[in-house]
C-alpha cells in the first residue's frame, strides 16, 4: 500500500466519521431540546435512540469501508484482520439483541 | 432529571472531552467518577453513557486527524482484533464482577502506568523520514521538530497483549482504554506519542461498539443523559484537537501521568470502601 491509497483511504474515513457523528449530534440536540420542553415525548424518544444508533453504527461502518478498500487493494492479510474484527461485532450484536428479549 | 443536571452533565462531558482528545484517553476516565459520584448514578449507568461519549470522541477525533498520517490504520486494525475481544468478553462478564475489585485493579494499573510515563518523558521514538518503516511502522509530519519523521512498530504481542486488557478495561469500567494502549504503544513499542494517541484514538470508538450495544440493551443507557454528555464531550474535544498540535509532547505525558495519578488515587478509595 503506498502512500497515495494510505490518504485515500484516510480521506473516506475521515469524511464518514464527520457525517456519522454530526448526523447522530444533530438527531441528539434537538431530541434533548424537545424532551428538555416535555412536550412531544415520542418524537424526543425517537431522534434520542436514532441519534444512538447512528452513534454506535458510525465505527462499524468504518470497518466496513475499510475492508472494502483492502479487497481493492489486493491487501488479503488486512482483508482478514477487518473480517475478524467485523466477526467479534456481530457476536456484540447478537449478545445485545439477546439479552434486549431477556428484558421484555 | 431537569434543566441545570443536563447542563452539569453538558459541561462536565466538555471538560473530559477536552482532556480526552489532548492525551487519546476518551474522556471517560473524568465523566464516570462525574456520573457516578457526583450524580449518583449507578456505575453501570455511569460506564454505558461515558462508552457513548468515548465513540463520539473517537469520531470526531479520528475526523480531524484523518489526512495528516497520524493515525496508523493498519497497526491500528491489527490491534482491534485484540481490543474488540477484550470489550466484547468484559461486556458480558462485567454483570458477575464486584465494583470494588474493579476498581482496585484499576487503581493499579493506572498507577503503574503514571510511573511509566514519568520515566519515559524524554524519548522521542523518531527516525529519518528516509528510514523503512517496515509493514505496520508510518511516517508522519512532525509539528514539533517540523520535519517528516518514520518509525518502527517493536514488540507486536505486547502491542496486542495491552489492546486486549484495554478492550477490557473499556467494556468492563466504560473509559476508552487509551489510558492503557498510550503509554505502552509510546515506551515499549516505538509508536511515538503523537501517532499511538491518534491511532488509540481512532481504535476506542470500534472497542467500545464490541461492549455498548449489550449494555444498551440491558437498559443502562439513558438516552437524555448520554445525549448531553455527547454534546458536551464534542464540544469539548474540538476545543482539545485545537489544543493538541500545539502541545510539546514531554507537557503532554506529563500531563497524562498527573492524570493517571490522580485517578488512580480515586480509584482506591473507592475500591476499599
Amino acid at each position: 500500500m503506498n502512500d497515495a491509497e494510505i490518504s485515500r483511504l484516510e480521506g473516506h474515513l475521515g469524511r464518514l466519521l464527520l457525517g456519522g457523528v454530526l448526523t447522530a449530534a444533530a438527531s441528539l440536540a434537538l431530541g434533548l431540546a424537545i424532551w428538555l420542553t416535555g412536550a412531544l415525548p415520542a418524537v424526543s424518544n425517537v431522534l434520542l435512540t436514532a441519534g444512538l444508533m447512528v452513534l454506535m453504527a458510525t465505527p462499524i461502518l468504518r470497518v466496513v469501508v475499510s475492508m472494502i478498500e483492502y479487497v481493492r487493494m489486493r491487501d488479503w492479510f488486512f482483508v482478514a484482520t477487518t473480517l475478524v474484527v467485523l466477526i467479534v461485532l456481530f457476536v456484540t450484536i447478537a449478545v445485545a439483541v439477546m439479552n434486549a428479549h431477556r428484558r421484555v | 432529571m431537569t434543566l441545570p443536571i443536563v447542563f452539569a452533565v453538558m459541561a462536565a462531558g466538555a471538560v473530559g472531552g477536552c482532556l480526552g482528545s489532548l492525551l487519546g484517553l476518551g474522556g471517560g476516565v473524568f465523566l464516570v467518577p462525574f456520573l457516578n459520584v457526583a450524580l449518583g448514578l449507578d456505575f453501570k449507568v455511569a460506564a454505558a453513557v461515558s462508552l457513548m461519549t468515548v465513540i463520539a470522541t473517537s469520531s470526531a477525533v479520528s475526523a480531524g486527524t484523518a489526512g495528516r498520517q497520524l493515525i496508523n490504520l493498519r497497526l491500528g486494525m491489527l490491534l482491534e482484533i485484540a481490543s474488540t475481544a477484550g470489550g466484547l468478553t468484559l461486556g458480558v462478564l462485567v454483570e458477575h464482577m464486584s465494583d470494588a475489585l474493579l476498581n482496585r485493579m484499576f487503581a493499579v494499573v493506572t498507577a503503574a502506568i503514571a510511573v511509566l510515563m514519568l520515566t519515559r518523558l524524554e524519548r522521542r521514538n523518531v527516525l529519518g523520514a528516509d528510514v523503512d518503516p517496515g509493514p505496520l511502522g508510518g511516517r508522519f509530519y512532525d509539528d514539533e521538530s517540523g520535519r517528516h519523521v518514520a518509525y518502527r512498530v517493536r514488540r507486536l504481542p505486547v502491542a496486542l497483549v495491552a489492546s486486549l486488557l484495554a478492550g477490557g478495561v473499556s467494556g468492563a469500567l466504560g473509559i476508552g482504554g487509551g489510558i492503557l494502549k498510550v503509554p505502552i504503544l509510546n515506551a515499549w513499542c516505538g509508536v511515538p506519542m503523537r501517532a499511538a494517541a491518534a491511532t488509540s484514538a481512532l481504535m476506542i470508538g470500534v472497542t467500545a461498539v464490541s461492549s455498548v450495544p449489550i449494555q444498551y440493551a440491558r437498559g443502562y443507557v439513558i438516552p437524555p443523559v448520554a445525549a448531553a454528555a455527547v454534546l458536551g464531550v464534542l464540544l469539548g474535544s474540538r476545543a482539545g484537537f485545537w489544543f493538541g498540535g500545539r502541545a510539546r509532547a514531554k507537557w503532554l505525558k506529563l500531563l497524562m501521568a498527573m492524570v493517571l495519578g490522580s485517578v488512580s488515587v480515586l480509584y482506591f478509595v473507592r475500591g476499599m470502601r
